[in-house]
Formats: structure tokens, sequence, C-alpha cells
């Protein structure tokens, strides 16, 4: 064993040679500087896609009448368009500057799980591919990004093109989640000495609020697609309006998540233009706290309006109106932080670099976005604006002027800190005026043919309508955006060859990035640098706004060498299997149980391959407690929204069946308070299994470790039986929504129940072998805390569904 | 991956013990199941009490409540550990349950009332 920590730890001590090269390297890779640039070549491919799908749509819709494309192939392009934009494209640009620029500007060495980083990447990248799979074997998605249904429900859409789409952004929607709860612990944890909260730059700020959006608003579009796809694969009723069902409910859990998306799509451009503007103007961010706290505002904010998208849908005038001051309300903090840019600006020494274009550019395009956003709250206005150009014209003001300029300003701004080599600003000037004729071409005429009448998602339109000119103009737009993005391509392409080298700190920067070579190490910083304050690096070099400069605080070189981790594939493995298992829901039940164990063998490596790891056993960061705790709490945060969707959905169905059995004639609560006793026994056990691993104590443990999993094998066997006796009464998942909903919420928490007990006996077998000592108490609380967590969600479960008549 | 380096096993040891001690004794769990134990059967004995029908589902939801606030707290050691852990979950438990309180009132609730 002491070998095996020795090798381990020379591995990890060679941060300081030469970055490893070749595929192999880059396939196993676990860097997040690497892993940012595998997210940014990814989202450049994937948007490049999405762009020439744009552009067949607008091709389509030049004249009256085309025939470029078929109806029903203009429906896959407008459905992979937004689809590949929104989840392949432009949140994925995003990843590649939180993965690159995180831990550099937050000085840390590298993200708070590396390798789970990893598996994020490889599970966007396949899930990405897989959806676009769906072209070559004929059936890409159909039904709008949005999947409404009936629309999506398999008597309308027969084909295996939902099927992809629903499967593919679930996939994503884990890598996402994988990577927000990585991101929170990172910042929360793995801040520099010095770097409170309120100092951190502003991007790092707004990734944190994106991070928390992510891991709350992904779990309720999961939920819906779980039950779509139980509606589409099962037979079950949770959208049949016919068995009780409510499209209605589609809508919502579509938007619960769909709303605070725009924010995780446009906060990550804002915290760039707040970290471009102030080093272009040489001043500090004007009322930067205050633009932090307008960020969460957006955030908080950013879950309670989503049912203004909704307002056509006829939810009634309370809910109209409470939905629509909610959105006029977050218009306050979005204004704020465009008067504090343009206040940064006022009296600056302003350099006009082509970031500080595109920085300015979003300032000015995304106002026009948010402006006619605000039109959107109100509902009468609304009415007449949904589904048409207006929208989509709005819409793209916002995503387009706003996250595509801000994650341009960051291409710019931080190509010489990545690749070492400026871009070509000159060229970047041409790209930069023609992106910004070729869009304003392309939208701004959608405004007025929205309001003359034409609605969205048409494929062709007659002549006479008073259409034909702006849709020409659009199409022409839409091609100098085209031209644009070619023109950045090239220059990306000339830049790696031929670009001018670039300094450590080429643009006077304020931020720690600036503060390390161009490109950085692996180690990132030779020794973790202190933080003086706001702008530490600016300070480090000018001084405080009296031209104090701080006094230098000693280097504080890693007693121990500096460790970085060690590289692998087990993340590409476990990522290979869950698009194999979504691959076989579409194909063969075989090939799903041949995703199931891959995804088992590969998470099973991946758990142990650096258990006996030295390297990894403190991870205790900022905030006192173990990286492993942070996230594992922060995990269980997204759970309460997962469980939350699921549990609303039951109780909003309840009474709604139009056939039985109902409840109250099938439920057994005497045999489930005896589960429900065994689950909460099995908690006690769990605490004294911690304490007798804390304890050193290896006879107790094991004896308590198994003890719970034995319990849980007893709750899932009472389930096993419940189940079975359920259906031999007549209630099935197809029987009627009494049955969809519950086999549903407690299979789901059955599912939980029994990872949990696959954890324990993983522990267990540590301590078998001798391999589960003091040091790895961690662990077991971290396991402990998810097996808790199962436990109340059954209290609440045990309530709700059993005993409330 | 450390950034602070190997702590000794000594050093191990007594960081677990330190963080152990500042939690629960093994007294208090057991206090904590029996309670939890009671309060189910008071549960489950309170949907038979005919007279406690109009007050039953406040009833039941109190309870509950109070079964998940003891394993949160003891079980999972919220009471003991860092605000901010607090922070990450309680948060968003806080902002899950309004809305699946308005999801219900919209889904469930509304579309009914209009019929």
């Amino acid at each position: 064993m002491a070998t095996h920590e020795a090798a381990l730890l020379r591995h990890e001590h060679a941060a300081h040679a030469p970055a490893a090269t070749g595929v192999w390297s880059w396939i196993t890779t676990v860097d997040h500087k690497r892993i940012g640039i595998l997210y940014g070549v990814s989202a450049l491919a994937f948007f490049a896609i999405g762009g020439i799908e744009a552009l067949i749509i607008r091709l389509q819709l030049a004249r009256p009448n085309a025939t470029v494309v078929s109806a029903e192939t203009f429906n896959a392009l407008f459905t992979m368009h937004g689809t590949t934009m929104v989840f392949l494209a432009i949140m994925p640009f995003s990843s590649a500057f939180f993965n690159y620029m995180i831990p550099l500007m937050i000085g840390a060495r590298d993200v708070a799980f590396p390798r789970l980083n990893a598996l994020s990447y490889w599970i966007f990248l396949l899930g990405g591919l897989f959806l676009n799979a769906s072209f070559l074997v004929g059936a890409p998605p159909n039904g709008g990004w949005f999947g409404y249904t009936s629309l999506t429900l398999r008597q309308y859409s027969p084909g295996l093109n939902i099927d992809f789409w629903l499967l593919g952004v679930q996939v994503l929607g884990v890598s996402s989640v994988m990577a927000g709860v990585n991101f929170i612990a990172t910042i929360l944890n793995m801040r520099a000495p010095g770097l409170t909260l309120m100092r951190m730059p502003v991007f790092v700020w707004m990734s944190l609020v994106v991070q928390f959006l992510i891991v709350l608003a992904f779990p309720p579009i999961t939920i819906g697609l779980v039950f779509l796809m139980f509606d589409r694969f099962f037979g079950t009723h949770f959208y049949d309006v016919a068995a009780g069902g409510n499209v209605l409910l589609w809508q919502h859990l579509f938007w619960i998540f769909g709303h605070p998306e725009v924010y995780i799509l446009v906060l990550p451009a804002f915290g760039i233009v707040s970290e471009v503007l102030p080093t272009f103007a040489r001043k500090p961010l004007f009322g930067s706290p205050v633009v932090i706290y307008s960020g969460i505002l957006i955030g908080f904010f950013g879950f309670g309006v989503w049912a203004h998208h909704m307002f056509a849908a006829g939810m009634g005038p309370v809910a109209d109106a409470a939905f629509s001051i909610g959105t006029m309300l977050i218009a306050i903090p979005t204004g704020v932080k465009i008067f504090n840019w343009l206040a940064t600006l006022w009296g600056g020494s302003i350099r006009p670099t082509v970031a500080f274009h595109y920085a300015a550019g979003l300032v000015a395009l995304f106002t026009v976005g948010g402006l006619s956003g605000i039109m959107h709250a109100s509902p009468p206005v609304d009415l007449q604006q949904t589904d048409t150009y207006f929208v989509v014209a709005h819409f793209h003001y916002v995503l387009i002027g706003g996250s595509l300029f801000g994650l341009l300003a960051g291409a710019y701004y931080w190509w010489p800190k990545i690749t070492g080599r400026f871009l070509d600003e000159r060229l970047g000037r041409v790209q930069f005026w023609l992106l910004v004729v070729g869009f304003n071409l392309t939208f701004f005429p959608q405004h007025y043919l929205g309001a003359i009448g034409m609605p969205r998602r048409i494929y062709t339109y007659g002549p006479g309508r008073g259409w034909e000119f702006w849709n020409l103009m659009s199409t022409v737009g839409a091609m100098g955006i085209g031209l644009s993005v070619l023109i950045f391509l090239v220059n990306a392409a000339r830049s790696l060859r031929h670009g001018a080298v670039a300094p450590a700190d080429p643009w006077d920067g304020r931020t720690l990035e600036w503060r390390t070579s161009s490109p950085p190490p692996v180690h990132n910083f030779d020794a973790i640098p202190p933080v003086y304050g706001r702008d530490t690096f600016w300070r480090e070099k000018y001084g405080d706004s009296r031209g104090r400069k701080p006094t230098p605080l000693p280097p504080r070189p890693d007693p121990h060498g500096i460790h970085m981790p060690a590289p692998s594939f087990w993340p590409l493995v476990t990522a290979l299997g869950i698009v194999i298992t979504a691959a076989g829901a579409l194909t063969h039940l075989a090939v799903v149980v041949l995703g199931a164990v891959v995804v088992l063998v590969g998470g099973w490596a991946f758990a142990l391959e650096h258990h006996r790891n030295p390297a990894h056993v403190d991870q205790v960061g900022n905030l006192g407690v173990d990286h492993r705790k942070l996230a594992m709490w922060v995990f269980l945060g997204s759970e309460c929204f997962f469980f939350g969707t699921m549990i609303a959905t039951y109780l909003a169905y309840k009474g709604h069946d139009k056939v039985g059995p109902h409840p109250h004639e099938i439920l057994n609560i005497p045999l489930t308070t005896i589960s429900t006793f065994d689950l909460l026994m099995s908690s006690l056990l769990m605490v004294l299994a911690l304490h007798a691993v804390q304890r050193g104590d290896r006879r107790q443990a094991r004896l308590w470790l198994f003890g719970t999993a034995f319990f849980g094998l007893i709750f899932l066997g009472f389930q096993a039986w419940e189940f079975t006796a359920f259906v031999h009464e007549g209630l099935t998942l197809q029987q009627n929504l009494f049955g969809s909903t519950f086999f549903v919420l407690t299979g789901f928490h059955g599912g939980h129940v029994a990872l949990g007990v696959a954890l324990l006996v993983t522990l267990g077998i540590l301590d078998l072998r001798g391999q589960l000592a003091v040091q790895d108490a961690p662990k077991v609380e971290v396991v402990g805390l998810y097996w808790h967590f199962v436990d109340v969600v059954w209290i609440v479960i045990f309530t709700v569904v059993y005993l409330i008549p | 991956m450390s950034t602070h380096g190997h702590p000794t096993p000594h050093a191990q040891g007594q960081a677990a013990t330190e963080a152990h001690d500042s939690h629960a004794s093994v007294a208090t769990y057991v206090r904590v199941a029996l309670i939890l134990t009671a309060v189910t059967a008071l549960e489950v004995g309170v949907i038979y009490i005919r007279l406690l029908t109009p007050i039953v589902v406040p009833l039941l939801l109190v309870m509950a409540t109070a079964k998940f606030v003891l394993v949160v707290m003891f079980f999972m050691h919220l009471r003991y550990d860092p605000r901010p852990l607090a922070a990450v979950f309680v948060g968003p438990l806080i902002v899950a349950t309004l809305l699946a309180l308005v999801v219900i009132i919209l889904v469930g609730t509304l579309p009914a009332l209009q019929r």
C-alpha cells in the first residue's frame, strides 16, 4: 500500500513537468484549463451546426412560398436550432469560461472535483452527439425546443424524434447539474487567502449565481421530461387530459426551468462585461457590490416569473397579475446593471479594443431586448405579441445581443491568456461591425413583422401580406452574421499560428488570472497569491484609490509540494455508459442493460480510483468544511426541487382520477407505518456508523454500516411487496392518474434508497478490506447525508401520500 | 486534490475526533430516534380519531415538519455545522416548497375552481 501511495504522490508531484501531449492526454485530462478548451471547441462546433440550421430557416423564409425545405424539415430545423443554441452552444461557451477562468480568478489550482468536471464535459459532448445523431437516423426532434404537450405525446408525435429530444435533454441536464455542484463547491471553498466573497470578481459572482440557478432549475424540467418519457414509453397519464391530467403541468415545469435558463444564458455574459469594461476604462466597476446584489436578485426573481411565458394559456386574472408584477420587478436589478456599466465608462480612460467593442455592444443591444421584455410583462400586450415574430426578435436581442456579445467580449479578452497569442484586432473590428449590422438587420425588422401579424414557426407564407421585404432583409442580415462568425474562425486559426505573442498581463488587468503566465502552467500559480482587496492585482501594481500599495505578504509555498490531480479515463467510460443507456431506450432493453453495466463499472472505478490517495484526504476549504460535504449539501438542495416537483404533481392531481382504485381504497397504512419505522431506524444506525468510523472502531462501523444497508433492503422489500399487491388489486402505472403519480413518486424514492444501499455496501466492503480508516470519515458522512435525506423525503411522502385523507 | 498538504494520521484522527465531538452524543441520537418513533405513532393515531378530523391535515403537516427538522438538525448535523451549509440546503428547500405550492394551486386547485 505504501508503495502505491508513493507512486500516486510521485505522479501528482509532476505538476512542474511540461504538460502532457497527444490525444490520450486530452481524453484523460482532468485539468480545468484543458476541459475549458474542450468545452469551447465543442461549443463552437455545435454553434456552427446551430448556425447552419438558422441559415437554412432564413433561406426558406426569404421569399413567399419558398421550397428550400419541407414543412417537416423546417419543424426539425427550428427545434434543433433552439435546442442546440441553448444547451450545446451558449451554455457550454459559458462553461468554457467557468472552467478556464474561475480557478485562476479565485487563486485555486483546479476545481474542487477535477474528475467530476471531466465527467460533466464528456456527458455534455456525448449527449450533444446523441441529440444530433437523430439527423443520421432520420428522426430529428421536431416539437420545438419547448416540447409542449400534447403535441409531444406518442399519439401526435409517434416517431423517435421526440424520444431523442427528451432523452438528450435529460442527459445534458445531468452534465449541467454535476458541473453546477462542482463550481459552487469550488467558488465557496477554494478561494485564495484574503479573497472574501465580496472581493471576488463579478464574473465569479455571476458564475456562482448561475450555478445555483442550474442546480435548482434543472430538476423541474428533468421531472417534466420523466413524466413525458413515462407517458410515451409506459402509457402513464401525466399529460393525458382524458384521464384527468393537465397539459399545463408541462408548461409550468418547462418554464420553471425555462425562465431561469434565460439568466443561466445571460448572467455569465454580464459577468464578463463587468470585467472587460473596468479593464478598458481603467476604472473600478462602478458600485460593484450593487452589481453583485443585482445579479443575486435577478437569480432569485428568476424563479418567480416563469408563468409570464403562459399568459396566453388562460391562467386567470390573479395569476396573470402576480406574474406580471414579478416580471416588471425583475427589470429593476437588470436596469441597475446597465446604469452601473455606463457609470463605469463615464470619465474613464477608454481603450477601444475589440473586447471593449463587444462589451459596449452588449450594453446597447441587450437593452433593446430588455425593453421589449418589459412589454411582454403586460398580459394584454403579451397576448398580441405571443407566438409572433416580435417574440423571436425579443429573445434574439437577449441571447445574441446579450449572451453572444458578452461571450465574444470574453473570447477576445481572455484569448491571449488561454493561447498565449493575440487575436488580430483589425480583423476583430471588421467582425464586430459585420455582426452588429447583420444582427440588427436580421432581428430588428422581426419586431415589425411580428407586430403586423407574422406568426412564429410557420415554414412559409403567401405573398401580399407585407412580409416579403423585411423577411428578405432578415435573411440578408443572417448571412452577415454567418460571415462574421466565419471571420472569427479565420482570426482564431490565424492567431494560433501567427498571432503576436501575448505577455502575462496584456491588457493591464485587474484580477488574479493576469498574475500568471499566458498560457498558465499546469498548476496555475507557483505559490497561491494572497488577495489584498477587490481588483487585487491592480492594487498590487498601482495601489488603492490613494495610490497606497499593499505591503506584500510573504509567499506561502505549499509545504508538501504542489499536488495536481492524476488523469483518468473513467469519466469518459461512465459518460459513455449514460449515453449507451439513453440509446438503449430507443432500441432494445439489452442495450439499456449494457449501458447500465458500463455506468456501474465506470462509476465504481471512478469512486474508488483515488480512495487510498493521501492527496485526497484533506479537502477542507474556506468555509471550514470538506468540499465533498459542501457539494453533497448543494446536491441535496437540488434534490429538494427534484422531489418537490414530484410531490407537487402528486398533490395537484390528487382526486382528479376518472377511474379507481382510489388511494383510500388501496393504501395499506399499517404496513407502510412499519416500513417507515424501519427507514427512520436506519438513520439511527447510519449516525452510529459514522460515530464508529470517527472513533476508529472498525467492528462497530462494519456492524452499523451493514445494519443500515440491511434496513434499507427491508424497506425496499416492503415496497416491492406493496407494488406487487397493488398490481394484483388493479392499480398499475397505466390504470389511472393516481397509479401514474404514486408509482413514479415512490418508485423514484425507492431508486434513491437502492442507490444508498449500494453506497453503504461499498463502504462496508472497503471496511472488510481494511480500507475504511478514521481519515475516511468524511466519505461516510457524505453517504450518511444522502441516506438521511432519503429518509426525510420519505417522512414527507408518508404524510402526503398515505396519511392525509 | 489537496492544496493543503497531508495531515499525519494522528492529526487526521484528532481532527475527526474534534469534528465528532462537535456533533451530538450517541444518547442524543437515540433520544431523537425515540421521538421520531413516538411522533410517527402519533401521526398514524390521529388519522383514526374522528374528533380531530377538521384539523388533521395541519396536524399531520406540523408533525411531519417536526420529524423532518429533527433528522436534518441532529442526524444530518446541520445544528452543529457552519451556517453556509444550512444556507445551501434551507434556501433551496424554502424556494422549492413555495414553487410546489404555486404549482399545486395553478395546476390542481385553480382549474378545478374554474370548472
